[in-house]
This record gives structure tokens, sequence and C-alpha cells, in this order.
């Protein structure tokens, strides 16, 4: 039984992320029908269900990757469902998204597909070198910097993925099933880093279907299927 | 300054990687040009033989017989009044013997049987530009023949303005295979562009989601554009200073004798930048055609 929608648009105290009766229709199938969800600010929200049930889809409205067909996405409050497509990329560079498939450059080196966001953010040249470093290290492939992705493990392309996500501290991380390519310990690490980076009052959504991931991070959890929420446990946590 | 080296550095790559695109559409350029080139160097120099004979051209007045000096210092100061006149000489009958002599010494003997200097005086007249016209000269020698001691207006442009009519011809054509060829050369370019696009429409599609602008996907791409016109201006003009070399060369004798070879000249270093500047602008707008499809590329 899907869980009903609360609060309203009318909620203006801002939250990080609001989605209201959220449908979304790929080739006349629901991917998600009547969404609604609720994120608070400094949040650490887990997107749980199997493949199909609307995990993508949903994270994809956040970050503008797809047009909603019903229903209204608002980030800190301000609408993102009608956004020029002019106003798109300021949104995006509020988050930080690690894809499924990690979608590094291929051509680029690890350093320079970590110093991508800065660089069309329009950071200086210092402050590019000092805050990709410091990324690196956060996910410890600061050794790998020179590397082409395709030298790497598919554990070390997820943790430079995470890095170029993380790398201009944004108000909000995405992350697509970030452990899907990693072995148990290694996954390990990645959700103590994400714990991390919540912990500095970045609000962060996982999406994931592995148990020992849900179960390491032990906070809010929200069950999708068939693309609608079942459950929604452990608000405020 | 950093995302200017960013753009640059990523035009260069982009180059560098699609060598092959690269140099077809660097090749195809510098042929446009290269073509465009020769058709210009023959309008400019059939151009400059036109004007400089047209500045050359001088009407005859042969003054009659029966006119005393008096009559004919008269006739001189009326010429000179005229204010289509720019320079008046006059030549005395015995000053014109002197000259067919110089001229023709093998032939002098002809004018020795007629006894009396049968060459008549003249004053030799150069209008002024705004009288060289075909029509004006006529109307102006038609005027000047009603004047009283006046015997003769004679002038011969009919080959002047032959050639004159065929620069003109030759600009309307020079301008009909340069707009052919300019839209060639920018078309394969924008090809070139797109076909980078097209190869790298996941790149870009990553670059969008990671919050990167149109503009800031597109710049790269223009400058790579505006960097493969230049290559292929830079190289037609290469080509063309190599053939213009050899065709004088090759011009030798020949031109010595006809005195062509002097007045052939290549391009002035202002046609050189704006040829170079053509191939730049040509460049650009075939990468702007192709950058502003960016969205085909999704």
């Amino acid at each position: 039984m899907p869980l009903r929608c609360q609060g309203t648009i009318c909620d203006r105290e801002p939250r990080m992320i609001q989605i209201f009766h959220a449908t979304k229709y790929y080739e006349r199938r629901p991917a998600i029908t009547d969404i609604c969800l609720q994120i608070e600010k400094g949040e650490f929200v887990v997107l749980r269900g199997p493949s199909g049930a609307g995990k993508t889809t949903l994270l994809k409205l956040i970050y503008c990757a797809a047009p909603l067909d019903e229903g209204q996405v608002l980030i800190q409050g301000r609408t993102v469902t009608h956004l020029k497509a002019s106003a798109v990329p300021y949104l995006r560079r509020t988050m930080g998204v690690v894809f499924q498939d990690c979608k590094l450059l291929p051509k680029k080196s690890v350093y320079d597909n970590v110093a991508l966001p800065l660089l069309i953010e329009g950071a200086s040249a210092p402050e590019i070198r000092r805050m990709v470093m410091e990324a690196l290290k956060a996910v410890g492939v600061e050794h790998r910097k020179e590397s082409r992705p395709a030298m790497l493990s598919a554990g070390e392309q997820q943790r430079v993925c995470i890095a170029r996500a993380i790398v201009n501290q944004p108000i909000i991380l995405l992350a697509d099933e970030p452990t899907g390519n990693m072995d148990a310990e290694l996954a390990h690490e990645i959700v103590e880093l994400f714990k991390t980076i919540n912990s500095r009052g970045t609000t962060v959504l996982v999406a994931t279907h592995n148990k020992q991931v849900i179960e390491q991070v032990g906070r809010r959890v929200v069950t999708l299927d068939q693309g609608k929420i079942l459950a929604d446990e452990g608000q405020g946590l | 300054m950093r995302r200017l080296a960013h753009f640059i550095r990523e035009a260069l790559v982009n180059i560098r990687l699609n060598w092959t695109t690269t140099v077809i559409a660097v090749a195809t350029t510098a042929f446009t040009l290269a073509c465009f080139g020769v058709f210009l160097l023959l309008y400019l120099n059939l151009r400059a033989v036109a004007t400089s004979l047209q500045s050359d051209f001088k009407v005859v007045v042969y003054v009659q017989e029966s006119v005393p000096a008096q009559g004919v210092a008269q006739l001189q100061s009326l010429l000179k009044a005229d204010p289509g006149v720019q320079v008046v000489s006059y030549v005395s009958k015995e000053q014109a013997l002197a000259d067919f002599r110089a001229q023709f010494p093998a032939d002098s003997h002809l004018l020795q049987g007629l006894g009396e200097n049968p060459l008549p005086a003249s004053f030799v007249v150069s209008l002024s530009p705004s009288l060289r016209s075909p029509d004006a000269v006529r109307r102006w020698a038609e005027r000047v023949k009603s004047v009283p001691g006046v015997e003769q207006v004679q002038y011969s442009r009919d080959w002047i303005d032959n050639l004159t009519a065929i620069v003109g011809y030759l600009e309307l054509v020079a301008v009909g295979i340069g707009t052919v060829l300019s839209a060639a050369s920018a078309t394969i370019i924008a090809s070139t562009i797109r076909l980078t696009l097209y190869a790298r429409r996941e790149e870009i599609e990553i670059m969008r989601l990671i919050g990167a602008t149109s503009s800031f996907i597109r710049i790269p791409y223009l400058i790579e554009g505006t960097m493969l016109g230049m290559m292929g201006s830079a190289v037609a003009l290469a080509i063309l200073k190599g053939g213009f070399e050899l065709f004088k060369v090759r011009l030798g004798m020949p031109g010595r004798f006809l005195g062509i070879d002097s007045g052939v000249q290549f391009f002035s270093g202002q046609v050189v930048g704006l040829i170079a500047a053509a191939g730049l602008i040509l460049g650009f707008i075939g990468s702007l055609v192709s950058a502003l499809d960016l969205e085909k590329a999704k």
C-alpha cells in the first residue's frame, strides 16, 4: 500500500528537497507515480528498491536530467520543475552526482576529471589544485591522479567519480548505486566516506539495493517499488 | 584566463585526436581559398593593367594647317581652361616629324619624297578621370571637334574599354566563385565539427550533467573551427605564393618582351591579411553552425 503525501507546496519552511505528486512516464509506461518525498537539510537518506523501482528516475528528477510529467520538485524551496534550460547548469553545480556508470571523461586524467566542476565554476588555479587534491585524498586515489580512467579498476573509477561529485563541496550529494562495482570492504569504505561528507552538513541521497550499505548507513530508508513509495522509515535519524 | 587556456587546450586536443578529419578540413579549405585566390590574383593584376592604361589614355587634337601661331595659342588656352582636361602639351609640325623619325627610323625615307612636312601640329590631351568613360570621351571629342581651327580629334580606346569590360566580368565571376567556394569551405568545416561533436556526444552529455553551460561546451569547438580555417588559409597562401613564383619564372622572356613581367604582382600585405581573415571567419562560421546544433549531439 503506497504511502500518502505529507505536507503541501504551501509548506514554505524551505526543506532541502521537496517532491510533490511526481509522476514520470517513459514511453507511456510510468517510471514513478505520484511520489511525495521531503528531505531536510543535512539528512542522509537511502532509496531502496529493486531494479526498475524508480530510484534512478527519482534522482534524475532532482538534478533535472529528466523532465517531470506531473507534480513538482523543489530544491531549497525553489521549484526546478520548469526550470529554463539555461538555469539548469547552475542548479547542477549545487549538487554532486555519483553515477552508476561513473561517467568519467575517458580522454582526461583523473586529476582533470575531478577538476572539471571547479573549472566550470571558474575557480582559480591554486584553488582548483588544493580542492582536487583534497577530494582525491578523501577517496584515497591521489596516487592515480595522472592515470586515465581506463587504467583504473572499477572501484577506483567509482572513487574518482565520488571525488568529482564532492570536489566543489555541494549542498546535496546524489549517488546512484555507488557501490555497485565494489567488493564488501570497499563498499564499507565508501559508505563511511558518505557519512563523513554528511557529517559536514551535506544532504546525502543514496539509491541502492545493497542490504549491507543500508544497514551500515543506519539512517532514513525510503523503499520504492514499481514507481511508488512503499515505506519511509527512520525519519529524523 | 584559466578557462581560456582550457578552451584552447581542448581545441588543440580535438585537432590532434581527430587528425584525419582535421587534414581533410584544412586541405579542402586551402583548396577552395586557393581557387578563389587564383581568380583574385588574375582579377587584381588585370585591374591594375586596365587602371594603368586608363590613366595613360590620351586624346590627340590635330590643328588645321591654316591656323596661325596666334590661333594655336588661343586653342591651347581654350583646352587648358577646359575643366575636363588635366594636361595639354603642344606638338609642333617639326616636333611631330622628329618624333616620327625617332620612332620609325627605317621608314623615315617615306616622307622625303613629299618635300614639305606633311605631319600636322597637334595637342596631346590627358583627360581628367571623370571623363574617361567611353561616352564622356566621345562627347568631349565631338565638342572639341566643332571648335574652329581643329582638324580632327583622335583617340582609340576600344581595346581599353574591352579590357575594362573583361575586368568587370572577371569581378563578377570572382565574386560568384568566391561565394560558392566560401560556402563549400564553411560547410566542410561545419561537417568536421559536427563529426567531432557526434564522436564526443557522451563526453558532452557528462559535462552537461556536472553543470557545464552550453557556451562552456561550445567555445572549444568554435576555437577549433577558427584554427582549421586559419590553417586552411595559411596553406592556401603558401600554395598561391609558390604557384605565383613558378608562373613568373615560366613567364620569363615572353613576359619581359611584352613588358608585363614587372607589372605582375602578388597580393599586397593587406590582401594577404584579408585572405587569412577570410579563412578564420569561414572556420568560425562553419563551427558556429555546428556548435549551435549542440542539442542534436545529445
